[in-house]
């Protein structure tokens, strides 16, 4: 029964992007109710692997399961919060619109949205205090808000697992901090959450298993355990100089065939 | 009377007409959906070039079956989906960006098409109207067509609105849901064809990019909601249409063309004049805030100076006006306005060159004075500003900040008495607190 606690298990998985691999061969058990850190310098790959997950990137090769099972049976089970620039916040939809959408992967085909749906995105709404919110244009938001309602979104969608794309990116330390005891308090309710993020300073307090990432997989495991200089130096300097040059090599021999 | 018969009445008698108002409405229908999806995913260039690029289809069709609808038909949307599929071939497989590969294959297919036109021995096409629309000479057959078109349009959209929605707007919910991006995208590139070919007849393949995108451009600058943008668009598109038409009975115009300038100056006049986003609300809207911003740094600066600061006691009953201009980075013309305001709003009496702060003044006053103080306290508190930036950016907040938020500070900074700078903080009554100790 334990392989049943991991939420995600990868073995072997490789994603390109533009062609080249972007990860290689990560193997990766990811318990069910953790908060996870992905970290990695510039171009390690960290999107990539949660693109991966959804099958935004192709991948090579590898297999990931969710709960047991292909990822493809449960992909409905994960929300994934974009990158801020990835989306269009001229886009004509509000704040309810775009939480709404979270119960799009429980509807049929054809169907619309229902009452209970409707009160499953006011809930979602209050639970991030964003009901006052809900006929406003998504532009009309601070960072922070736009923050919260995808997150009431991945809430709407019921999912079990979160992947959360640098969430922290252009937001102040107040809403920083709101949003991370929002990610605690979902995680202590049985969530997994993983978290793509570049800076260092609070990795200790945020995370409770990190995996630190350079094209391969440099470690994973318990913050405690691996937020240590030898894996940082792995993870930021030392052998990525190796690491790029065999890269590099491959690169100059797919040239030539 | 007369006059308006002749204008809207008149025309209606002629069959030909009859055929050309309902040709315009479905085209202002058809164009108006399918242009706002096109609109939203930044695709106006690949209208354009779809519509161009259909041509080739058209004329090998007509070589094949003769001239009609079904030939017309099948021509156009193969010829359509091609393109698209070797638009999305050539930038798959080469670094090629998509602007450039649109540009190289539509404009290569529609040459490819004149080429046809001019070796078509048996069957004669007018490429003028082809090219411009000619709407007075639709037929009952074209019509027909066009209203299936229509029909298929409006219940795909009515079908798929969820999956279109999502693959527009955030591709990762798209995964989620299990939708493939690359289906929906060749099916609205189907819908777009099929498009194409219903305003054919009515605007022409040069400007049918226009019908497609400028009212759902139009609609766009009036709402917030994607279904709403849909209706108005089609609300506009159908306007659009049938005041070109007027205008090509009337005066002779070509239809396409006077459709596609009537559109453009619905265009325009929305930009400026649209409730909401507006160019000129904005701009009033602006206006306005730093109206209210100038009058309420003037009410401080007055109180400010009838006062003691340390003590918050009036010590002078009024001050002379003149003393004021040098204090205030405004000029001449922006502080007369903000006393004319301030004496209408009641908040101040002007006797001779002497202001007095009247009881409603005092209160506005207080209240900026405490929003300007907890703002900075709370700053301050929370070390976010270094203490040099501390007093511009409160000076700016002091406007914004509502009294609920302001009152939230408070309580949050367990009432505090003096700010960072060490003057006194008024409470929400406008009282100064005392100090337990003192």
């Amino acid at each position: 029964m334990s392989s049943n606690n991991f939420a995600i298990e990868v073995n072997n998985l490789t994603v390109t992007y533009n062609k080249k691999p972007a990860v290689k061969s990560i193997d990766l058990k990811i318990p069910q109710g953790s908060l996870v850190g992905i970290i990695g310098p510039n171009g390690a790959g960290k999107s990539s692997l949660l693109k991966g997950f959804l099958g935004l990137l192709p991948t090579d090769s590898g297999l990931i399961k969710v709960f047991n099972r292909p990822i493809k049976q449960s992909i409905s089970s994960i929300s994934y919060i974009p990158q801020k620039e990835s989306l269009d916040w001229d886009f004509p939809v509000v704040v309810s619109d775009v939480v709404m959408m979270g119960r799009y992967p429980h509807l049929k085909f054809f169907q619309r949205p229902t009452e209970h749906d409707k009160k499953i995105v006011e809930e979602a709404l209050k639970k991030v205090e964003m009901e006052k919110f809900a006929n406003r244009q998504i532009r009309a938001l601070s960072g922070g808000q736009q923050q919260r309602v995808f997150l009431a979104r991945a809430l709407a969608q019921e999912s079990e697992i979160l992947l959360l794309d640098e969430p922290f990116v252009g937001v102040d330390a107040a809403t920083e901090s709101t949003i991370i005891s929002l990610l605690k308090k979902l995680r202590d309710n049985g969530k997994t959450i993983l978290v793509v993020h570049h800076d260092l300073g609070k990795v200790n307090q945020y995370f409770d298993y990190l995996v630190m990432l350079n094209q391969r997989l440099i470690a994973f495991g318990k913050t405690s355990d691996v937020f240590k200089n030898e894996y940082l130096d792995k993870t930021y300097g030392g052998r990525l100089t190796i690491l790029q040059k065999s890269e590099d090599l491959q690169i100059e021999n797919a040239k030539l065939h | 009377m007369d006059f308006l018969v002749k204008i809207f009445i008149e025309p209606v008698q002629y069959e030909f007409m009859q055929r050309a108002i309902a040709a315009s409405v479905l085209v202002g229908i058809t164009c108006g959906l399918v242009g706002s999806f096109i609109m939203l995913r930044k695709m106006s260039l690949i209208g354009d070039a779809l519509a161009h690029a259909v041509l080739p289809g058209v004329i090998i069709g007509f070589m094949i079956a003769g001239k009609g609808q079904t030939a017309l038909f099948i021509g156009a949307v193969t010829a359509g989906i091609i393109t698209s599929l070797l638009i999305g071939f050539v930038n798959r497989n080469s670094k090629i960006k998509e602007d450039t590969s649109i540009g190289v294959v539509f404009t290569g297919a529609f040459a490819l098409g004149i080429l046809l036109v001019s070796q078509m021995k048996n069957v004669h096409i007018d490429l003028t109207s082809y090219l411009f629309g000619d709407i007075l000479g639709v037929s009952r057959s074209d019509l027909i067509l066009s209203a299936i078109i229509a029909f298929v349009v409006i219940v795909s959209i009515v079908l798929f609105y969820k999956q279109l929605l999502v693959t527009s707007f955030d591709l990762t919910m798209a995964a989620v849901m299990g939708v493939s991006t690359g289906m929906v995208h060749y099916f609205l590139m189907s819908l777009l064809s099929m498009t194409i070919v219903a305003s054919l007849q009515s605007v022409g393949v040069i400007l049918v990019v226009a019908m497609l995108i400028t009212p759902a451009a139009t609609a766009y600058l009036l709402t917030d909601r994607l279904h709403k943008m849909l209706i108005y668009s089609v609300l506009i598109g159908v306007f659009t249409a049938l005041v070109g038409l007027l205008g090509s009975y009337h005066f002779n115009f070509s239809s396409g063309a006077a459709m596609v300038v009537f559109g453009t100056m619905v265009f325009l006049f929305t930009l400026i004049f649209s409730p909401t986003q507006g160019v000129l609300i904005k701009t009033i809207r602006r206006k306005r805030i730093s109206d209210k911003n100038i009058s309420q740094d003037l009410i401080k600066l007055i109180y400010k100076n009838c006062i003691d600061g340390k003590s918050l006691k009036v010590i002078h009953a009024k001050i002379k006006l003149s003393e004021l201009t040098s204090q205030l980075g405004l000029s001449k013309s922006q502080i007369d306005k903000g006393i004319k305001t301030l004496t209408d709003d009641g908040l101040i009496d002007i006797q001779d060159d002497f202001i007095h702060v009247r009881d409603k003044g005092r209160k506005e006053a207080i209240q900026l004075i405490r929003s300007h103080r907890l703002w900075e306290s709370y700053l301050n508190h929370e070390k976010i500003l270094s203490v040099e930036k501390l007093h511009s950016d409160a000076e700016e907040l002091e406007h914004h900040l509502t009294e609920e938020l302001v009152d939230e500070i408070d309580q949050k900074l367990n009432y505090p008495i003096l700010d960072p700078d060490g003057d006194p903080i008024p409470t929400k009554d406008g009282e100064l607190r005392e100090a337990t100790n003192r």
